[in-house]
């Protein structure tokens, strides 16, 4: 079987650091895998390099059998490779759904027509509809993106990227700075979405990677140091070594 | 209610106050030669139209898109220099086939100029169009033979306007000119506002929050910011025909880099993004510069001063004037 995603010996150095180190990696059409890793493992570099932000240095990246090594990102996004950021990363000026109406009409095509409205564009604004009503943004969804509280900015910068109907999601700590309430919220959110599609998440808070992963990946200095379900990463020696260092 | 269909923040319908102001406005101006008949303010009205289009095709590329250009005015330049250069040397009486030729002609050096330009963002691009603003600018400013130097372009005959062998009237008569100008003027404001509220102009709104997030969304950034441009650009150029007819005459001054800023302070002045904001900086600017110049010499002094008073106080110009004084209303 071909896997959904998968990397072979991926490489990436910034100046002599590598930042990113031979990592193989795979996913498959479903589930919840992650990504952790002390600070500075390279894991956001690795989602940098998966989802085309910057260049591998070497090795390469298949999607479905197909290599998309260094191909623009706007590309990527079109096969179905959708991301979100450590920090949001949100069109700021424009409403709540406009935010995620223009993420739906880069996915269902139609930018180019310039003298018709944006009304126009019928089911682009019915799967937003859509989506703004399965995540409860029906009440934000004519406010200006940048007016909203800091949790629902999280919750639309996941929005975005579910917009374009992606198969596989990178999602790079999208609890970072949230509350224990929206944390849960969001949680539920992911595990969902893992349900349907393969979504890909970096985290630091354990208890929760531990509780909604399917599958664990530990990076360390670029390199992928254990690979497994979460009861295999918790009982594996080199990660508890590369969290707590190690004993004399 | 069902409303699968409508999108937050566009409402339906029309709005009778709004439509009436725009039928007053283009019917007070469109009478204004009749009544008045002041050819001085005839030619200043042509003026701060003709300028108007040319910002706004600049709001078009900072206020729609994000990116900055210094000197915009370089494209009506090129625009005006081929429209009279057909005009004078090809055939005297085409008055559409120049204007065509210019804009096209604009067109093919603003577009290798764009592709270069896409590729970088942010301050990069704004300093590559001053370098290549200055660039255009010396080229004709130095080629004597072709664009008459310094001196300018001379000799430009007065073609008539025709449409449909229907003959409206001499450029060279200044309420021809002026009612010209407001014709394709309103044409082409109403187009680029269409252009503007299409999934095209949502584009590149998107472009100018967030270039980054606009690529995760899977927006080919480089293209739409060169389509953009384009638009801009050929924008200009139908201000920069319009400004040749109207003239009979261009200098290298007008595309120089002082005025170029002109046309950014005209921007600013009225205010990003509105379209309609650019027009009334326009106006403002050329009439504090034609009032200001007809009692000292260095207007560019006080010209500044105000600028700057606008940038300190209303920095979101003009536009944004009736939504300070609300505030300023509720304290």
């Amino acid at each position: 079987m071909v896997e959904l995603l998968c990397t072979e010996n991926l490489c990436r150095s910034f100046g002599g650091v590598m930042a990113t180190n031979r990592v193989c990696f795979s996913v498959d059409n479903q589930g919840l895998t992650s990504i952790i890793g002390p600070n500075g493992a390279g894991k956001t570099t690795f989602i940098n390099i998966v989802t085309g932000k910057i260049g591998a240095s070497s090795g390469k990246i298949f999607f479905k059998g197909k290599e998309i090594t260094n191909k623009p990102t706007h590309e990527l996004v079109k096969m179905g490779i959708c991301r979100t950021f450590q920090i949001n990363s949100i069109f700021e000026n424009l409403s709540v759904f406009e935010n995620l109406r223009i993420a739906r009409q880069a996915k269902d095509g139609g930018s180019l027509r310039i003298f018709s409205s944006k009304q126009s564009l019928k089911t682009v604004t019915e799967k937003t509809w859509d989506l703004v009503e399965r995540l409860g943004l029906k009440d934000l969804a004519a406010r200006p993106a940048k007016n909203l509280a800091y949790g629902d900015q999280r919750v639309l910068e996941v929005a975005i990227a579910m917009a374009g109907d992606p198969e596989i999601l990178f999602l790079d700590e999208p609890t970072a700075g949230m509350s224990p309430t929206e944390t849960r919220q969001i949680s539920k959110l992911i595990k969902g979405l893992a349900n349907e599609i393969c979504v890909v998440l970096v985290e630091h808070d354990m208890d929760l990677v531990m509780s909604i992963s399917d599958r664990i990946t530990v990076l360390q200095y670029g390199c992928t140091i254990a690979e497994g379900t979460p009861e295999e990463i918790r009982n594996n020696e080199q990660v508890r070594e590369a969290y707590l260092g190690k004993e004399e | 209610m069902n409303n699968t269909t409508t999108i937050p923040g566009i409402q339906k319908g029309y709005y009778p106050l709004k439509i009436l102001i725009i039928i007053l406005l283009l019917l007070g101006l469109g009478l204004f030669p009749f009544i008045s008949g002041n050819r001085f303010y005839i030619s200043l009205i042509t003026e701060m139209m003709i300028y108007g289009l040319l910002a706004m095709s600049l709001d078009v590329l900072l206020g729609y898109t994000g990116a900055l250009s210094f000197m915009h005015n370089a494209y009506l330049g090129i625009s005006a220099y081929v429209v009279g250069l057909f005009l004078i040397h090809i055939s005297p009486t085409s008055l559409w086939l120049a204007c065509f030729t210019g804009i096209i002609f604009t067109s093919l050096v603003a577009l290798p100029v764009g592709w270069v330009q896409v590729r970088t963002g942010g301050l990069a691009f704004a300093l590559l169009t001053l370098a290549f603003g200055m660039m255009f600018h010396t080229i004709v400013w130095k080629w004597y033979g072709v664009t008459g130097g310094d001196d300018g372009l001379m000799g430009m005959p007065n073609p008539d306007i025709s449409l449909f062998g229907w003959n409206l009237g001499n450029t060279g008569n200044p309420v021809t000119i002026y009612l010209f100008t407001l014709i394709i003027v309103t044409i082409c404001f109403f187009l680029t506002r269409r252009i503007i509220n299409s999934p095209f102009g949502a584009v590149l709104e998107a472009i100018r929050e967030n270039e980054d997030r606009a690529s995760f969304v899977g927006i080919n950034v480089r293209m739409y910011k060169l389509l953009g441009w384009m638009l801009a650009c050929i924008l200009a150029s139908i201000a920069g025909a319009l400004f040749i007819l109207y003239k009979g005459y261009i200098g290298p001054s007008t595309m120089s880099a002082f005025a170029g800023a002109g046309v950014l302070m005209m921007v600013l002045l009225g205010g990003l993004g509105s379209l309609w904001g650019a027009f009334v900086g326009a106006a403002m600017f050329i009439y504090i510069q034609d009032y200001i110049s007809t009692m000292s010499e260095h207007w560019e002094i006080y010209l500044g001063l105000v600028v700057i008073f606008l940038v300190l106080f209303l920095p979101t110009g003009f536009v944004g004037l009736g939504e300070h004084l609300k505030r300023f209303r509720k304290g």
